[in-house]
């Protein structure tokens, strides 16, 4: 088992962190546009019998 | 079109005129309605304006999308992965967005999955990317929802929200055989048809029969597979998704536009005829005014 699995992590994070760091070293002129692609606005909510939880984040 | 006007002439106008023939409003109240319409015609205008500028935008992502989400496919396709008889849980993943006003996108995509719950509201769950297919499915079938998302379809999706739907998937902890992303593909600025693309799990990925045509995998590669081609897939769908939504506002806004065109034309008509009525009459009275003199 490689070691970010042991760590509790799966591949979506586990890609997405490799993402963040390689926009990271990224040429300036590159990085702000690439900077846009690193960004999410999207809210979740669980929802149980039939109601949606309150997030407490 | 008309008659949706027609209650908004208020009720103190019309008894005030009762001596004015049947169906003739007041100059005043039809110089108002004509106002309204006008400025909702602006409204829808701009609307349209903007849902045009992120269309083109939708559309070029959507092209460089396009690729993402078939090689994602083809995986299944080729290994032949078929929906496990023995587990009978379903999933089903609702691409709407926060947005209206973009024809029947969200109502199609919320159909398919009411119809889906009709037959079976046992083993199917629900998750609802969208407010608006939350509101559309949360109040029959919000016992079949596992989470939802919101804050979709303001931006264009990046990967990033995909990740972060497919991880809520995963750590969900819902066991499903097989399940279905449901969304709108684009097919040109005025059509779209509502799809679905397969997505499956770990262990009926493990027992697919042509499995053995891709070397050298172990578990974890395809365990690492399909939680990256699930999120792969969301993406895809998300784009999709985003592109029908926008080309459909569009086309919304421009017949709301041409509606508005219409009903402006006629409310013009009916305003000059009432006003060339008032005049005539003021002069009739006028007239017999003073040749009663």
């Amino acid at each position: 088992m490689s070691a970010w699995r042991a760590a509790g992590l799966n591949y979506i994070n586990y890609s997405n962190i490799a993402a963040k760091i390689l926009r990271q070293a990224l040429k300036t002129d590159v990085r702000a546009e690439a900077a846009k692609r690193d960004s999410t606005t999207v809210k979740i909510t669980k929802w149980v019998d039939g109601k949606p939880i309150k997030n407490v984040e | 079109m008309w008659g949706r006007f027609g209650s908004l002439v208020p009720i103190g106008a019309q008894t005030t005129q009762i001596s004015q023939q049947r169906g003739m409003a007041t100059l005043k109240a039809i110089s108002i309605r004509l106002k309204s319409v006008k400025n909702i015609q602006k409204i829808t205008q701009s609307m349209k304006m903007v849902s045009a500028a992120k269309y083109n935008r939708a559309e070029r992502e959507l092209k460089q999308t396009r690729p993402i989400g078939a090689g994602a496919s083809q995986f299944y396709e080729k290994a032949e992965v078929a929906a496990p008889t023995d587990v009978p849980q379903r999933l089903y993943i609702a691409m709407s967005s926060d947005r209206g006003l973009c024809g029947a996108i969200h109502t199609s995509v919320a159909r398919l999955i009411r119809n889906e719950l009709l037959k079976d509201d046992k083993n199917i769950k629900v998750v609802c990317v969208g407010d608006k297919s939350r509101a559309l499915l949360g109040r029959t079938f919000g016992q079949n929802i596992i989470f939802a998302a919101n804050e979709i379809g303001r931006l264009p999706p990046t990967f990033l929200d995909a990740s972060l739907l497919a991880d809520a998937v995963i750590a969900s902890g819902y066991k499903f055989g097989s399940g279905e992303i449901v969304y709108n593909r684009f097919k040109s600025v005025v059509s779209y048809s509502t799809q679905t693309l397969p997505v499956f799990s770990l262990s009926t990925v493990q027992s697919a029969p042509k499995l053995s045509i891709y070397d050298s995998l172990d578990d974890e590669v395809i365990q690492s597979y399909i939680e990256f081609s699930l999120a792969s897939l969301i993406y895809y769908a998300l784009k999709e998704g985003a592109c029908s939504e926008q080309s459909s506002r569009m086309t919304a806004m421009d017949n709301a536009s041409k509606n508005a065109t219409e009903v402006i034309d006629k409310l013009t008509l009916a305003f000059n005829r009432t006003r060339q009525a008032v005049i005539t009459r003021e002069l009739i009275e006028i007239i017999s005014g003073a040749s009663a003199l």
